[in-house]
């Protein structure tokens, strides 16, 4: 546990020293006054002590993090990693596909293969998710959801 | 007599059939996201935010509190029949509640938890009516430089209590302002951090990245280990006996006080009320020792403190427009995205949406009695749903909102980063609060300070010649350096025992 979190606070430097230097592009103080820059700069600064302090902090044998596995088992790596994978095809596929179809499938992936439900039950939710969801968001919450980008899809209205 | 008048006004306001309506699906789903695991108030509020564009101002902030305060009440059924809290802040209610569900009373537990409850909130909901008036007087005095004085003194109040580290909350704080920072300067009106995208020039969005860090990080989290069914016991007659009744009367009017105070102070949790008034009852309790056996002071008093502390939060929110708590932060973008900013100017000039507002927490607080009693059955099959399925229509919902909060994809992506690093930083136990807090605060806290130092010409002595800001600072430097201190004296600091502050 020890080396992730300092691996962390590593990243948590350099992530501080980009807000900081990229800071430096803005106006920082002119004759009104702090410019844009200001309050960026001192905030990338600031983070960069925090993030030394911890690491100075978890390297030292006082503050040593407590022992444990960061990472759950494979089968748990296996099911965080696809849902991300699966929101993240959600947000790439629904300008092409549409809403409704990729919304489905989407459902189809959670409940039958990560969430092990029936292929009827799957059906049901996933159509009302999808196609249900769409109508219901546009006609009654003026959330206009998106229709494919393919003329061939969304001419039968998905 | 001004005050009486406003909150018969605010009535006709709140009893509008449009509006009862949005208080009714506010506490209902308010219920039923504090039933659901894998799910908290804080991602449940910013889902609910882009489904509420079209509705009124009025309507929108109605249901929101509503779902607010409502998952205070939901929280409880988890933790009664199934020793599983479904908020943080009903954790100690497992200790008797579900020791009385295995005597067969658990009917009892979630009646007097739901009266209890419903006293708290409605203790508190007086309480924000009779402090209104003082408080927004007071507040009308305030100029930009109090103003920054007090948002320092809030989150400061917040950073102390998010968690052991003080370091890892002060990070959190920063990282949320930095986040604050991305699009359009709020002084000058330049371009900061978009790196020439257009989805940026709003800012990032809080309610992705909230529906990130809060709702899909706990998915994440659950997704750790294999979906389990849940076994729900009986739950028994919902009528208490007269000894129930009895023994329930201290510990709901202590818990309505203890919840109320703690709800008013920035970064006290409702999980902070509920164990607080659980350890009063314990103290003056004559048998202390049969705590956690089933006594129905300790399903009573927690679930009446955390439901006071709900109401009682709004009450900084609404005179001050200070949130208290990451909820209520996200409550209050709500108002700024409706073109309202909460504090002391929405009781002069929105009178009619406030006072609506405020007289709604009476009926919703109604509403959430009616639905945890009678109707307790449905929320009990609900509990029944498999996790497998649930999760995917929670997953549903998230999605659909990071979608509509500007009708692009891009809101899905950046909700998607954001259940990342808000799993692993949950990991790694850095409290998430504070990150909400300064990211819906930035804008303010940056505008107030260029505002202040602007009128002084860049002369920090602005800050010293007001008496209320030199107060407020001086206090909010004694929060962030005491514990400095300690960690010097003691030589270390405890690593990794956060807790979720959330």
């Amino acid at each position: 546990m020890q080396r992730i979190h300092q691996i962390v606070a590593l990243f948590s430097i350099a992530f501080s020293a980009f807000v900081a230097y990229d800071a430096l592009d803005l106006e920082y103080y002119d004759s009104l006054g702090p410019g844009p820059g200001f309050f960026p700069f001192w905030l990338g600064t600031v983070l960069g002590v925090l993030s030394l302090v911890w690491l100075v902090q978890v390297s030292g044998r006082s503050g040593r993090p407590k022992d444990g596995a960061f990472l759950p088992g494979q089968a748990g790596i296996v099911r965080i990693v696809s849902s991300l994978a699966a929101l993240v095809a959600l947000a790439g596929l629904m300008n092409p596909l549409g809403f409704q179809l990729t919304m489905f499938l989407f459902l189809v992936f959670l409940l039958m293969v990560l969430g092990r439900q029936r292929l009827w039950m799957t059906l049901i939710i996933a159509l009302l998710g999808s196609v249900g969801v769409y109508h219901v968001f546009g006609s009654y919450l003026d959330v206009s959801l998106p229709l494919s980008s393919m003329a061939i899809l969304a001419n039968i209205g998905l | 007599m001004d005050t009486f008048q406003n909150l018969l006004m605010g009535f006709s306001v709140a009893l509008s059939p449009q509006n009862l309506m949005y208080a009714f699906v506010g506490s209902m789903l308010g219920t039923l996201i504090g039933v659901l695991p894998g799910i908290g108030p804080v991602a449940g509020c910013a889902i609910l935010i882009p489904l509420t564009y079209q509705l009124t101002p009025t309507g929108a902030i109605i249901m929101l509190t509503a779902l607010f305060y409502g998952t205070a009440y939901g929280g409880t059924i988890t933790s009664v029949l199934l020793n599983v809290p479904g908020e943080a802040s009903s954790a100690i209610t497992c200790l008797d509640g579900y020791a009385m569900t295995k005597k067969g009373r658990a009917g009892s537990a979630l009646a007097m938890a739901a009266i209890g409850s419903f006293i708290g909130g409605t203790f508190a909901t007086v309480a924000l009516v009779l402090a209104a008036g003082p408080l927004t007087r007071m507040a009308l005095e305030f100029g930009p430089v109090e103003f920054f004085a007090l948002v320092m003194l809030a989150l400061s109040l917040l950073m102390g209590l998010a968690g052991k580290s003080m370091i890892k909350a002060l990070m959190m704080g920063m990282f949320g302002l930095i986040l604050a920072m991305i699009g359009i300067d709020p002084v000058r009106g330049s371009p900061r951090f978009t790196f020439g995208r257009m989805e940026l020039m709003d800012g990032i969005g809080f309610v992705p990245v909230i529906m990130g860090l809060f709702g899909l990080a706990e998915i994440l989290e659950n997704a750790e280990k294999p979906f389990a069914q849940v076994f729900i016991a009986k739950i028994g007659s919902l009528i208490p006996t007269r000894k129930d009744l009895h023994d329930s009367i201290g510990p709901i009017l202590r818990g309505s006080v203890i919840g109320t105070l703690l709800g008013l102070v920035p970064g006290m949790t409702n999980s902070a009320s509920s164990f607080l008034s659980y350890i009063a009852e314990k103290k003056v309790s004559k048998h202390p020792e049969l705590f956690g056996t089933g006594m129905i002071e300790g399903v009573v008093a927690p679930e009446t403190a955390n439901n006071a502390h709900s109401n009682g939060a709004l009450i900084p929110l609404f005179t001050l427009g200070i949130p208290a708590s990451p909820t209520v932060a996200v409550i209050m973008g709500a108002f700024l995205m409706h073109g309202l900013i909460p504090g002391p100017f929405l009781f002069l000039d929105h009178a009619n949406l406030v006072w609506g507002v405020i007289a709604s927490f009476y009926i919703g607080n109604i509403m959430l009695l009616i639905l945890n009693l009678p109707l307790i059955g449905i929320w009990v099959k609900i509990l029944k749903i498999p996790y497998g399925i649930l999760f995917g229509i929670i997953m549903l919902f998230m999605a659909v909102g990071a979608y509509s909060v500007s009708n692009n994809v891009f809101g899905v992506y950046v909700m998607a980063l954001f259940g990342l690093i808000g799993y692993l930083l949950r990991k790694l136990d850095f409290p998430l609060a504070p990150i909400v807090l300064t990211l819906i605060l930035g804008p303010m806290i940056e505008r107030s300070l260029r505002t202040s130092l602007e009128m002084s010409q860049g002369s920090l002595d602005i800050f010293q010649k007001s008496p209320v800001a030199v107060v407020l600072l001086v206090l909010t430097a004694l929060i962030l350096v005491t514990p400095i201190f300690k960690f010097f004296r003691r030589g270390k600091e405890a690593i990794g025992e956060d807790d979720e502050g959330a």
